[in-house]
């Protein structure tokens, strides 16, 4: 009988990171038939692999901590520095969109009137929606240390009642900024206090989306007892990207919504 | 007055009768045991006693049914589900690759003006 003597995990041979790194090329060559071919069938297709291959690689993740029994505390320390990383990785793409709207708006250029907002650009009122929205995600933050606080505590109930909420509270976020999109007067092609404005509230509107999932299969996960008390890490990066995002907005409030206009 | 000796300035400096009644190097010995492990019932009381937990605690038995060791890899565990997906998502990817650099191949050829 053979049994391993490192705390390490041999991951069984797995076709996930195949099918990845093939829909990621089916969703770039799709896009390009989608601007030039008007053609969206190659980027359905590359879309569709993305999402069955997520599943499956994190089911695969769920099966192999929960159910067999490898997320030792040394693999735990490796998928915390891991995504850790990943939030880092994600702080350097935000700040991309940081530094072309400081770029543009603390320089502003003769063509956009020597002013900032540029010439004939209303910018949203800070003090309505998003200053709403701020106090929604900052809420979703006090609950979903509820949660985590519940979830240490053995508190079955609060846990899903707390996490619950963090999940409406980031819908809630999600369809207040939808809405806002549809009330500005600017679009993303209004020059390039629309690009910028756009730019970084949309990527930040898609990482609340993602964000919402995370926390929703969380939520899942522990309808179906897979966390203890002690050992809940999937929860625990769930926690870590929720806060990030929050954090994310609150620049991009005071930045663009405040500063900005 | 009470004191205590810092570790940082190897002084004895002023502290408040909390330390003096809890001493350095003689606190508590903190338990080596691990906490018992909360897993389903909760700890506190609720306001009502018999709850449903929408569903009983299956992670044991789902424990020992992805622990058989019968050599099967952990994406094709559960047998035949697994397998439709797996193989779904082969074809589609494999035959989206193929579609993919024929598509390239004819974007990449000029337009005959």
């Amino acid at each position: 009988m053979t049994h391993q003597t490192h705390p390490y995990h041999m991951v069984n041979p797995s076709p996930w990171p195949l099918t990845g790194a093939f829909s990621a090329l089916l969703m770039t060559s799709g896009l390009a038939m989608w601007f030039h071919f008007n053609s969206t069938i190659l980027l359905s297709l590359g879309m569709l692999t993305n999402l069955l291959t997520m599943y499956q690689w994190w089911r695969d993740i769920v099966r192999e901590g929960t159910f067999q029994g490898h997320h030792t505390f040394t693999v735990q320390k490796g998928l915390r520095y891991g995504m850790i990383l990943f939030i880092i990785s994600e702080i350097f793409f935000f700040a991309g969109f940081f530094w072309a709207f400081y770029h543009s708006s603390l320089a502003p250029t003769p063509e956009l009137g020597g002013c900032w907002p540029p010439t004939g650009i209303i910018p949203l009122n800070p003090l309505e929606v998003p200053l709403l929205n701020t106090a929604v995600l900052l809420a979703s933050g006090v609950t979903i240390t509820w949660a985590h606080h519940s979830l240490m505590e053995g508190d079955r109930m609060s846990m899903l009642q707390s996490l619950l909420i963090t999940i409406m509270l980031g819908i809630y976020f999600t369809l207040l900024q939808a809405s806002e999109y549809l009330e500005t007067p600017f679009t993303i092609s209004d020059g390039v206090y629309g690009s910028t404005f756009f730019m970084a509230t949309g990527f930040h509107g898609l990482h609340v989306i993602i964000g919402s999932t995370f926390l929703t299969i969380c939520f899942f996960r522990q309808l179906n007892f897979h966390f203890t008390s002690s050992h809940h890490f999937g929860f625990e990066a769930a926690a870590w990207y929720w806060h990030f995002v929050d954090v994310v907005w609150l620049f991009l409030y005071v930045s663009i919504y405040w500063w900005g206009s | 007055m009470y004191y205590k000796f810092s570790g940082f300035t190897q002084r004895l400096v002023g502290a408040w009768a909390s330390d003096a009644y809890s001493p350095q190097g003689l606190k508590p010995v903190v338990s080596t045991k691990a906490p018992p492990i909360i897993f389903a019932t909760p700890t506190k009381l609720t306001f009502e006693s018999t709850y449903d937990y929408a569903g009983k605690n299956k992670v044991p038995e789902l424990q020992k049914f992805f622990q058989k060791s019968d050599g099967v890899p952990v994406h094709l565990k559960r047998g035949l589900p697994d397998q439709m997906l797996y193989r779904t998502t082969m074809a589609l990817t494999v035959g989206g690759t193929i579609y993919c650099l024929i598509a390239l191949y004819m974007a990449s050829q000029p337009k005959n003006k």
